[in-house]
């Protein structure tokens, strides 16, 4: 029967110094999710393996971890499906990343709970329920806003995988802004500005580097990111200035008078004339590498057809208070290229991610 | 062999501070029989920030920049893998909503354009592959960069998220090897390999997280002894290559780690000058590949 190996991160504290990698050989069996090889191997070879669990169908949220280098959740994705993708005979499965390991695979979950606090990820209503004993009222499209963030099993995967956590634990986090978002978004909800200012603290809500790791990971298409986004677009809504909404307008300003952004005003611009001298050496060094456009400091080059740009801006503007946008459906989308004469890279055909 | 012409968006860094990628796109494509017609009319994407100020707004703007490649009957190719992300999306949107596609449609109509969704949206990486194929890459290789150890960095929206990108396994991405392998470097593996360069954050969190990501990447690479990072995003270059030295310094490190962009890596296999494909405009001496390949 064909075997595979499943490497296992190891780690007790009590009697480890350091972490360490178990390697179990297992039968390949059809439709064995990790969490079932996980289990075959405790069973049967080492009952020491500790690892968290509950549901077995995705709906829990215990089970994520790193599987060959990516969090996802050990009982959605199957072995059969890993060893094609990642063309190996070895599975290796590590806690999730950006969290204290405190023994195996089980992490400690104080932390993102702290986190969680801080934006109140519960319910705090608006108004009194109606007088006559019905339930809050919703508009449909106002539900829909926040249909996919609330879908969050808080499984943690999207803050394993997240380059601004990996750079700074002090980051809230996706699964956190996202939550916040949910609360913030619903129009039941009263405690919009309050959950605002939490995720502005220190602008930590422009921390994200729109990595897309979140959105990438999640198994349950919250859409991490895209409802940081929709958070940020709120503060801007709310008129808070911060130096992501002072980004934006200058890209406006810059697509409406020129079409194309004047990256060599831009420092000034964004962080004014004190700005614009802590940038003046990188600046020299730049214009010393050929690397400045100097035509740009004196407005520069205009793309063709602007009033076209100009036009639309106009009507644009006007007709986006009317317009409902709706939130892309992303369930098991795989974004499929139309033009069949070229053959792509085989992702879209195999069903893509799991 | 069907027809390698495309609408050419040049985004705003290779306009901007990346001339150097501007100007080795044009050489290599036309080395590879690539025909760009370089829309003059498009504008900025938005980058991710008009997006996250006027939703609307930025996706009226690149409908319109799809027009103007729908207008001229062709598949739109980017060489800035944020142009890529911002288009697709607009894309998607556009296409998986009707009402949505009527309301930008009757905006467009102020300037006498529409959107039909009649182009795709594709990126230099995907094209040199897809298009004109890694046999024709490896047939036209007069130089071999066999003494290289290449170390790629992805950069994220060219793999990200896979319902707007889909090209390949996110996870597993091959794209940039596989055009390695065809110039015959080596790839080197390395852990940074799909990491983030910090480049969107950086006028929020410079210190907090841009910079550190920066100094993780760059590092990631000299740790497995590569000689250069290559990478299709001038936004991912301008924060491994221009900043690289402000993250050596707040970090405490010495890095050192020069970075090409993907077409001045595979000119200088089809026999271009380093000069001309701009090797001299970074800030991270390439001398030592330049003397290399000499």
């Amino acid at each position: 029967m064909e075997k595979f190996k499943l490497k296992v991160f190891r780690y007790d504290p009590t009697k480890d110094t350091e972490p360490y990698y178990k390697t179990y050989e297992l039968p390949v069996e059809k439709g064995m999710t990790v969490l079932a090889a996980l289990f075959k191997a405790k069973e049967e070879q080492d009952p020491t393996i500790s690892f968290r669990y509950n549901c077995r169908a995705a709906i829990c949220g215990s089970c994520a971890m790193r599987i060959n280098g990516h969090a996802t959740l050990a009982c959605k994705v199957q072995i059969t499906h890993l060893l094609d993708k990642y063309q190996t005979d070895t599975i290796t499965v590590e806690p999730i990343g950006n969290v204290k390991p405190l023994k195996d695979l089980i992490y400690d979950m104080d932390w993102l709970v702290d986190k969680l606090k801080r934006v109140k990820p519960w319910f705090i209503p608006k108004e009194p329920p109606p007088a006559d004993g019905t339930e809050y009222r919703q508009d449909p499209y106002d539900h829909h806003r926040i249909d996919f963030a609330s879908d969050c099993i808080l499984c943690a995967s999207c803050m394993s995988d997240c380059n601004a956590l990996k750079a700074n634990k002090n980051f809230l986090g996706p699964m956190v802004h996202s939550k916040a978002y949910r609360f913030a978004a619903d129009t039941r909800d009263g405690a919009k500005k309050e959950r605002l200012e939490a995720v502005l603290e220190d602008f930590n809500l422009e921390w994200c580097v729109r990595c897309m790791e979140c959105t990438t990971r999640c198994p349950k298409e919250v859409q991490p990111y895209e409802n940081i986004i929709r958070l940020r677009i709120m503060a801007a809504e709310e008129g808070y200035k911060t130096p992501g909404e002072i980004h934006a307008e200058i890209f406006e300003q810059d697509i409406y008078n020129r079409g194309l952004l004047n990256e060599m005003l831009l420092p000034m611009r964004q962080e004014g004339i004190l700005g614009a001298i802590k940038r003046a050496p990188f600046g020299i060094k730049m214009m010393l590498k050929g690397k400045v456009n100097y035509a740009d400091f004196f407005g520069g080059h205009k793309i063709k057809r602007l009033e076209e740009v100009q036009k639309i801006y106009e009507v644009a503007k006007e007709k986006e208070k009317e317009v409902k946008i709706k939130l892309p459906q992303i369930m098991g989308v795989i974004y499929e290229d139309k033009r069949k004469t070229r053959k792509r890279a085989n992702y879209a055909e195999s069903g893509g991610n799991e | 062999m069907a027809e390698l012409k495309y609408a050419f968006y040049t985004g705003c860094s290779a306009k901007g501070v990346a001339p150097e990628l501007y100007n080795s796109t044009k050489l290599v494509a036309e080395k590879l029989g690539m025909e760009l017609i370089e829309l003059e009319a498009a504008t900025c994407c938005g980058a991710g920030a008009v997006q996250e100020k006027d939703e609307f707004l930025a996706l009226t703007i690149n409908a319109r920049n799809l027009a103007l490649a729908e207008e001229l009957g062709l598949d739109l190719l980017t060489i800035c893998n944020t142009c890529t992300l911002m288009l697709r999306e607009a894309k998607f949107k556009l296409d998986n909503d009707p009402e949505l596609k009527n309301a930008v449609n009757e905006v467009l109509k102020e300037a006498g354009l529409e959107y039909k969704g009649t182009s795709e949206v594709t990126h230099f990486l995907w094209e040199v592959i897809d298009g004109v194929g890694l046999d024709k890459l490896k047939e036209m290789v007069v130089r071999p960069l066999k003494e290289f150890n290449i170390a790629p960095f992805y950069g994220c929206h060219i793999i990200r998220p896979p319902y707007l990108i889909g090209y390949e396994d996110p996870d597993n991405p091959k794209s940039i090897e596989m055009i390695i392998e065809a110039i015959g470097g080596n790839p080197v593996d390395h852990t940074a390999r799909l990491a983030c360069c910090g480049f969107h954050s950086f006028w929020s969190a410079e210190d907090k997280v841009t910079l550190k990501l920066t100094a993780m990447d760059a590092q990631s690479a000299k740790e497995e002894k590569a000689d250069f990072m290559v990478t299709p995003c001038p936004l991912c270059h301008t924060q491994l290559d221009a900043m690289q030295e402000e993250a050596e310094e707040r970090i405490g490190v010495n890095i050192g780690m020069p970075v090409l962009h993907l077409p001045q890596m595979i000119g200088l296999a089809i026999g271009l000058k380093p000069k001309e494909l701009g090797l001299d405009k970074h800030v991270i001496s390439t001398k030592e590949i330049i003397q290399k390949v000499a």
